[in-house]
C-alpha cells in the first residue's frame, strides 16, 4: 500500500484488560509522562528558589516568563487578576498539553514506526505512534473537561441556584409574573426558552471544541502522510512548518475559547433589572463573538 | 469504471458501518478509551495545576504586588521628602526672619538704653556742677561776710589808733596809704 492514509479512528494496538490501547493513547501517555517529569523538575526548582526567596534561574525562569505572558492574555479577557490567577492552571494546562501533543505528533517516527496488530479482525501493520489529538476520544475528553470546569467555576462564582437560573430561568419568570407587567412577562417567557437553548449551546461548545481540534490535527496528519508518500524528502518540509504553526494555533484557539467560556460562566448575567441588563449585554457582546 | 464501482462499494460499506455503530462509532468514540484519555489528561491537568501553575502564578502575583508596593512606597517617600524639604526651607526662612527681628530689636533697645544712660549721666553731671557752684557761691558769700566783718573791725581799730596819735599831713598821708595797703592786703 503506497498511500497508507491514517483512518479516522485511532487503531487499537493491543488490549490491557478491557481497555483498548490505541496508538493515539500511546502518544497521550507519553505526553502525560513528560508533563509529570517536567512538573517534578519545576517542583524541585520551586523548592530550591522560592523557599529561599532567590531569583529563579534556568527553566523556572523561562516558565515564569511564559506564565507572565499568559497573565497578560488572561487579564485581557477577565480584566481581573484574581480571576486570572484562578483560571491560569486550567488554561495553561490545556494550552501546553495540546501544544506539546501536537508537536509530539510531528516528531519523526509518528506514523512511520509500525507493529503487527489486529485491526477489524485482520492482522495489519499498525503505526505505533499517532498524534494524540487525532483521536476524538482525546479531544472530546478535553472539551468535556473544559466545559464541565467552566460550569464548576460558574457555580463557585455566583452560587448554584443563580447559576442554574442562567439556563432554567424559573426565577426570572416568577419575578416577571409577580410584577404583573405583561411586557416583562412576555420577555421572561422568551428568555426562558432562550435559557433552554443555552443548554444545547453547552453541548455545541463541547462538540465544536473537540471536532475543531480533531479535524485540524487529523487533516494535518493526513496531509503529511500523503506528501511523505508522494515525495519523501524536502517537499513535506514547508508543510511540517505549517503543521507546527497549526499546532500552536489550535492550542491557542482551544485554550482561548476555554478561557472565554470560563469567563462567561463566572460573569453575573443581568436580567434582574432591565436597565442593568442593557449595560451588561453590551459589554458582553465582544466576548461572545469569537468562534473560530 | 472499476474504480468507480469500488468507491461506490466502499461508500456503501462505510454507510453500513455507520449504521452499525452510529456517527460516534465512525469517529472512533469508545467510552472506555474516552474515560482513559480523560484520566490521562486529568492527571496532566492536576499535576500542572498543583505543582506548576498555581505556585508559579502565586509567586508571580506576590512578586508583582511586592514591586507595586515598593514603587508606591518609593513615591510616598519622595513626596514626604519634598514636603520635608519645603517645610525645612520655610522653617529656616522663618527662623532667619525671627533672628534678624530679634537682633534689630536688641539693637534698638541697646541704643535706646545707651542714649538714656548718657542723658542721665549728663543730668547728674549738671546737677553736681550746679551743686558745686551753689556751694562755692555760698562759701564766697560767707567769706566775704566774714572779711567784711574783719575789715570793719580793723578799720575801727585803725581809726582808733589814728585818732589817738597826732595827726599831721604827712602822717595823714602815711596813714591813708597804710590803711589802704592793709585793706588791700
Amino acid at each position: 500500500m503506497l498511500l497508507a492514509i491514517p483512518p479516522l479512528q485511532a487503531e487499537t494496538l493491543f488490549n490491557i484488560g478491557p481497555l483498548p490501547i490505541t496508538n493515539s493513547y500511546v502518544n497521550t501517555t507519553l505526553a502525560t509522562i513528560v508533563f509529570i517529569v517536567v512538573a517534578f523538575f519545576v517542583q524541585r526548582g520551586i523548592k530550591k528558589y522560592y523557599t529561599k526567596n532567590v531569583a529563579p534561574k534556568g527553566f523556572l525562569n523561562f516558565l515564569e516568563a511564559l506564565v507572565e505572558y499568559m497573565f497578560g492574555y488572561l487579564d485581557q479577557v477577565t480584566a481581573d487578576r484574581k480571576k486570572s490567577l484562578k483560571f491560569l492552571p486550567f488554561i495553561g494546562g490545556f494550552f501546553f498539553f495540546i501544544l506539546f501533543a501536537n508537536w509530539l505528533g510531528l516528531m519523526p517516527g509518528t506514523g512511520s514506526i509500525y507493529m503487527w496488530g489486529m485491526h477489524h479482525g485482520e492482522v495489519h501493520m499498525l503505526p505505533v505512534f499517532r498524534p494524540s489529538n487525532t483521536d476524538l476520544n482525546m479531544t472530546l475528553a478535553m472539551a468535556v473537561l473544559a466545559v464541565a470546569t467552566s460550569h464548576l467555576f460558574g457555580i463557585a462564582a455566583i452560587g448554584f441556584f443563580r447559576y442554574l437560573n442562567k439556563f432554567i430561568k424559573l426565577g426570572d419568570l416568577y419575578k416577571a409574573i409577580i410584577s404583573f407587567n405583561p411586557v416583562k412577562i412576555l420577555t421572561a417567557i422568551v428568555e426562558f426558552f432562550v435559557g433552554i437553548i443555552e443548554i444545547f449551546s453547552e453541548v455545541a461548545k463541547m462538540v465544536s471544541l473537540s471536532l475543531r481540534l480533531y479535524g485540524n490535527v487529523f487533516a494535518g496528519e493526513v496531509l503529511l502522510t500523503v506528501l511523505a508518500g508522494l515525495v519523501a524528502v524536502f517537499v513535506p518540509l514547508p508543510f511540517i512548518a505549517l503543521e507546527i504553526l497549526v499546532g500552536l494555533i489550535q492550542a491557542t484557539v482551544f485554550s482561548m475559547l476555554t478561557l472565554v467560556y470560563f469567563n462567561m460562566a463566572t460573569m453575573e448575567h443581568g436580567g434582574h433589572d432591565s436597565d442593568h441588563e442593557h449595560v451588561e449585554t453590551s459589554k458582553e457582546e465582544p466576548v461572545r463573538t469569537p468562534t473560530i | 469504471m472499476l474504480d468507480f464501482i469500488q468507491v461506490a462499494h466502499a461508500a456503501t460499506e462505510a454507510a453500513a458501518v455507520e449504521a452499525e455503530t452510529g456517527v460516534l462509532g465512525t469517529l472512533g468514540i469508545n467510552w472506555k478509551l474516552f474515560l482513559a484519555q480523560l484520566l490521562n489528561f486529568g492527571v496532566v491537568l492536576f499535576v500542572l495545576n498543583r505543582y506548576v501553575f498555581t505556585p508559579v502564578g502565586k509567586k508571580l502575583e506576590e512578586r508583582r504586588l511586592k514591586i507595586e508596593k515598593a514603587l508606591q512606597d518609593a513615591e510616598d517617600i519622595e513626596k514626604e521628602k519634598q514636603e520635608f524639604e519645603k517645610w525645612k526651607s520655610e522653617a529656616v526662612a522663618a527662623a532667619n526672619k525671627k533672628a534678624s527681628e530679634i537682633v534689630t530689636l536688641a539693637q534698638n533697645e541697646a541704643s535706646k538704653e545707651k542714649s538714656e544712660a548718657l542723658l542721665k549721666t549728663k543730668q547728674e553731671q549738671e546737677q553736681v556742677v550746679r551743686q558745686a557752684k551753689s556751694k562755692i557761691e555760698e562759701e564766697k558769700k560767707k567769706s566775704v561776710q566774714e572779711a567784711k566783718g574783719e575789715i570793719a573791725g580793723m578799720v575801727t581799730t585803725a581809726t582808733e589808733k589814728i585818732l589817738k596819735e597826732k595827726i599831721t599831713d604827712k602822717k595823714d598821708k602815711e596813714l591813708i596809704e597804710k590803711t589802704v595797703k592793709a585793706i588791700t592786703e
